[in-house]
């Protein structure tokens, strides 16, 4: 019986020949990552000196911070915060990413992304690292174990298998890939599991449409998500390297806990209707749903394909008038690239409002909606309060959906638009 | 190592599957940090009188998934100060697990636990035998054994406790 890139990759940072699903070992991380957020990162901090006596990491090269959320600062406190940060990288000599965008994209820009690495963050969506080969875990406060132990305590886990076949339609994105599979299999579908993602159709994913299916992972149970990564994902993921690995690739005889057949020819663009990231419906049903803000960006966004197909859509139109659309590119390079194929001229003169890269549209800072305010979103999360009152709603769908509902404030199909 | 025993009422039976935690102090009390202000929030949606019912070593029970969605960890601080000493769900979503138990917060998967209990029956959780017993009914079931690291977090009161214990050897 052969074994899964899962199972590879963590018997190689336990120091075994192999590891079985099940097993519990200790596993060094290549890369401990982490943004600085109040009640973490500055506890971290704190706690190994007072609780554990340790004044510098041990190997500052494997550690990485990013300052993206509170980006800008509005207030002396969260500039604090952010000192605080910049002053403990320096100590440790561990590298500071700031203002460069959304840490888990940075990540994989900056050469985290080593295909067959192990990276450890206490936010699970550096699960979207698994798009070039990288099994990468959130797991909450116990990221600790990282900053004071060279190994953490880990149990090897399952993997679910998922095939995809079939031919994505037009209009139709990665987003919706990711929020059918919730339907399809179930929000506890892959409890405590790693969501492994390949199949014939896998090729038609853009790397940047994978970093969206694998990031949102945590919704379908999943620990994480991963692929055997192909020529095109490793031609991004090898230039940028920190560090030569040999990449790995599940066996074809691996052992998996369930495998799922996806059939892309059928799927039409999906709405996820709050308050719950497991209610996704066809966006069909919900036409014409009237909408008030709109919002495009988020670790699980934000990326070209995303501003390229809202730019196709909202090119030669304009928002409606009182509707508030915010599109947010995932990071500065991003970015960048965007202004240099005119997309962000395109969306400006049609009346968006584009902000440069930061996590605070999403994860509930610039949260302004009041009681009975809609949005549609392609952020991370529907759950109430999220963008504002806990009396407005959130509907999560692609970012075609989110640049047609601008144009007629209310949900609207984007193909009619492309 | 010993881990001691769960022993008390269920307080309440979360029948929702996918149950986001939040809804415990209500989103709009999410931030709040000051414990007893919490603790005034919790429950007021589920039942209003729950603060005077409950008491020290009660347990709540819950459905499939326990934890969906993007669980904050104030509503079980508020439910730890109002005395309830552990979790019993059908199952488990993982990042609510792990961080409750990153606190020491005891988490019981236990599959069958709605058809065996009713609220306000005594339950029992041991963890030597692995097993649930409902004391009212002399009804038991098992339970899904921790793993080590699990165990040894919880025995050690969370996760600090659980770091400052010599690193086990794998």
């Amino acid at each position: 019986m052969g074994f899964t890139i899962a199972e590879k990759i963590l018997a190689r940072v336990s120091g075994k020949d192999s590891v079985r699903a099940g097993d519990e070992v200790m596993a060094k991380p290549d890369y401990v990552i982490a943004y600085d957020f109040p009640g973490y990162t500055d506890v971290y901090f704190r706690q190994m000196k007072e609780d554990f006596g340790i004044e510098r990491v041990a190997e500052p090269d494997r550690f990485a911070i990013f300052i993206d959320h509170m980006v800008p600062a509005t207030a002396p406190k969260e500039e604090e915060l952010h000192i605080g940060t910049r002053t403990w990288c320096a100590e440790n000599n561990v590298a500071l990413y700031e203002r460069r965008g959304i840490g888990h994209q940075v990540a994989a820009e900056v050469g985290y992304a080593v295909p067959g690495a192990f990276v450890v963050h206490f936010d699970g969506h550096i699960s979207q690292l698994g798009t070039f080969g990288t099994l990468a875990m959130g797991i909450r406060r116990n990221l600790l174990e990282a900053f004071v132990r060279e190994r953490i305590s880990i149990k090897v886990p399952q993997t679910v298998r998922v095939n995809l076949t079939g031919t994505l339609q037009k209009g139709v994105m990665a987003r919706d890939v990711f929020h059918h599979l919730v339907r399809t299999m179930g929000p506890a579908s892959c409890r405590f599991q790693v969501l492994e993602i390949g199949g014939p159709a896998l090729s038609q994913i853009s790397t940047e449409g994978l970093q969206t299916i694998t990031g949102l992972a945590m919704f379908t149970g999943a620990v994480t998500a991963i692929v055997n990564p192909d020529k095109e994902r490793l031609d991004y993921a090898l230039a940028r390297a920190r560090k030569q690995l040999e990449p790995v690739c599940s066996d074809p005889d691996a052992s998996y806990s369930a495998v799922y057949e996806i059939d892309l020819d059928n799927l039409e663009p999906l709405v996820v209707i709050p308050p719950t990231p497991a209610n996704s419906h066809n966006l069909s049903e919900f036409l014409g749903l009237e909408i008030h803000a709109g919002y495009l960006g988020s670790c699980a966004s934000g990326r070209l394909d995303d501003l390229r197909i809202a730019a196709k859509i909202l090119e030669g139109r304009q928002v409606k008038p009182g509707f508030q659309l915010n599109i947010v590119p995932t990071s500065q390079e991003i970015m960048a690239a965007a202004g240099r194929e005119g997309l962000i001229s395109t969306l400006v003169e049609a009346g968006a409002f584009v902000s440069s890269p930061s996590c605070d549209y999403c994860f509930g800072r610039i949260a302004t909606m009041t009681a009975k305010q809609r949005a549609v979103s392609t952020g991370t999360l529907n759950v109430r309060g999220r963008m504002g009152s806990p009396d407005s709603e959130i509907y999560l769908c692609n970012a075609a959906t989110v640049a047609a509902s601008a144009i007629e404030g209310a949900l609207a199909d984007p193909r009619k638009y492309l | 190592m010993s881990l001691q025993n769960l022993h008390g009422r269920v307080a309440f039976v979360f029948d929702e599957i996918n149950f986001d935690v939040d809804q415990i102090v209500g989103v709009k009390n999410i931030k709040i940090t000051d414990i007893e202000e919490l603790a005034a929030a919790a429950m007021k949606s589920y039942d209003p009188e729950f603060h005077d019912k409950v008491k020290p070593g009660d347990i709540i029970v819950g459905n499939h998934n326990f934890g969906y969605g993007h669980p904050h960890y104030p509503p079980m601080r508020a439910m730890q100060h109002l005395g309830i000493a552990g979790v019993i769900a059908e199952s488990f979503s993982p990042g609510y697990w792990r961080g409750e138990i990153s606190m020491g917060f005891p988490q019981v998967s236990c599959p069958g636990i709605l058809d065996l209990v009713k609220r306000w029956d005594e339950v029992e959780v041991d963890w030597e035998k692995n097993e649930v017993r409902n004391l009212t009914r002399g009804t038991s079931l098992p339970i899904e054994p921790l793993s080590f690291a699990d165990r040894e977090m919880l025995d050690a009161g969370g996760l600090i406790g659980y770091l400052k214990r010599p690193m086990p050897v794998s």
